[in-house]
């Protein structure tokens, strides 16, 4: 499916993607303090979440939003301070570069598109954390990039679903 | 097509503000003076705490319903698991109470001992209970982050324990949460002694996924066997001396190193724990001002 054959899609509203980059940081939050606890294989949602409004919305996501959210998830997890923020800021420079191709690839292939951007950013932290002393935690941390970009095609789906609403409700198309 | 249907203003062509790449090193160069601050000269401590106030309340919300679902959990158990913990605790109190009835005895002892050998009096341990609000995501470190900071009064450095044994120490206090680095760390250490021979050591964790410790420079023919239990040592000046910190699973002796590895498992429940004690930081002796070589007349 390429970009012109799509349905034209509604503007998105400012304020959902907020809503929805908050619930990315309580998904975060909730799935380690009441499943995953610090399992190394999880995957970053506020990441994900936050590349998916970069690669639709450069004009309104950025890197500086992608600092300030990697700042967050800094004192959250209580890793190093700076340590999320320079993963996402690169990841977020390397999605804005790429922005204008991806959309043009269907949602599936734009998997293997996304999956280098989450892998800088694991790269980059994982760099950060042995130059600092720390050991690699364990081999299923591998899988957190890959499960990240996995997940792209639903949360694809989830986030333009306001945005495909018909233009003009009526009977038959309440939404 | 009606109104509202395609975003009414155009991508702007010719002013787009400071290019991606500025934004990239300005933000990247930020976060590295952030690492740096972190680090080396301690000075994030503001902004960790400014950000860590902004997030309690949703560490708050995200963690109440887990509470209350033990909570709740804990109305639901049936008669017979009520009855048969009830007599179980029953039972541990007998056992403990001989034991309970002598401490009194056995510390105005040691006091009058201690007084003789004119030593000085350890002071008394005081600790406060808090929550654990959840374990720290962080895939490097083994942390936990409580419920309670610097608001209530919870300082730096103090050892926290569960009702087993030592759990870690309070190694960052925000103005309502703080963040205890558990034994099981790989850059915690901690000084321990063996009861059963009184040899010093030290246990440091392993950092892996399963809690558990090593105890590192112990000569390959030193007396250590499994089954030996681990408490504090107390030289640290941080942990009060006999608080049972890990027993030996395992001691393997080879001839291609001086030292034997001795595998450690903490006797708190290091993982999938609730409430936990915070003790007050160990007053440490002061330490003796170095010789600048002045020679006073």
């Amino acid at each position: 499916m390429m970009l012109r054959d799509r349905q034209l899609l509604l503007p998105v509203k400012p304020g959902f993607i907020v809503m929805t980059l908050v619930a990315a940081f309580l998904l975060d939050m909730g799935l380690s303090a009441w499943w995953a606890g610090n399992a190394a294989w999880r995957p970053d949602f506020t990441a994900l979440v936050l590349a998916f409004w970069i690669v639709h919305q450069p004009t309104r996501v950025g890197i500086g939003a992608a600092f300030f959210l990697g700042l967050f998830t800094d004192v959250h997890v209580s890793a190093l301070l700076g340590q999320h923020a320079l993963a996402y800021t690169v990841m977020a420079y390397l999605a804005v570069m790429m922005h204008r191709r991806v959309l043009w690839f269907s949602v599936r292939a734009q998997v293997l598109q996304v999956l280098p951007l989450f892998l800088v950013a694991w790269v980059i932290s994982l760099t950060v954390r042995l130059a600092m002393g720390d050991a690699f935690p364990d081999p299923t941390y591998l899988l957190s990039p890959v499960l990240q970009a996995l997940a792209w095609p639903l949360v694809s789906e989830l986030m333009l679903a306001p945005q495909r609403r018909a233009p003009d409700p009526d009977e038959n198309r309440p939404l | 097509m009606p109104l509202g249907t395609l975003d009414r203003t155009p991508p702007p062509f010719f002013k787009q503000g400071i290019s991606a790449f500025s934004k990239l090193v300005l933000f990247a160069l930020l976060s590295v003076l952030c690492m740096v601050g972190d680090v080396r000269f301690r000075v994030a401590e503001p902004l960790r705490a400014t950000l860590s106030v902004l997030l309690s309340p949703m560490q708050f919300m995200i963690t109440w319903p887990k509470a209350g679902w033990s909570e709740l959990s804990h109305w639901v158990v049936s008669r017979n698991e009520a009855l048969d913990r009830a007599e179980e605790a029953r039972l541990q109190m007998l056992r403990q109470s001989l034991r309970a009835t002598r401490v009194e005895q056995l510390e105005l002892e040691n006091r009058q001992l201690r007084e003789l050998l004119h030593l000085d009096l350890p002071e008394g341990i005081q600790g406060r209970v808090v929550e654990v609000l959840y374990d720290a995501p962080d895939p490097f470190t083994r942390k936990v982050i409580i419920n309670k900071g610097a608001s209530q009064g919870i300082k730096p450095s103090s050892p926290v324990m569960d009702a087993k044994g030592v759990m870690g120490q309070v190694t960052k206090v925000y103005p309502f949460v703080s963040e205890v680095t558990l034994v099981s760390d790989l850059g915690h250490a901690t000084p321990i002694v063996n009861v059963r021979t009184a040899e010093r050591g030290v246990v440091t964790g392993d950092g892996g996924p399963l809690p558990a410790l090593s105890l590192r420079y112990i000569a390959g023919n030193a007396d250590i066997d499994e089954n030996d239990l681990l408490v504090t040592s107390g030289i640290d000046g941080v942990y009060p001396p006999g608080l049972p910190v890990a027993r030996v699973v395992r001691v393997e002796r080879r001839a291609d190193t001086t030292f034997a590895r001795v595998v450690c498992v903490p006797t708190a429940a290091v993982s999938a724990v609730r409430w936990l004690m915070v003790l007050n930081p160990a007053t440490v002796a002061k330490r003796p001002e170095p010789d600048t070589g002045e020679q006073k007349p």
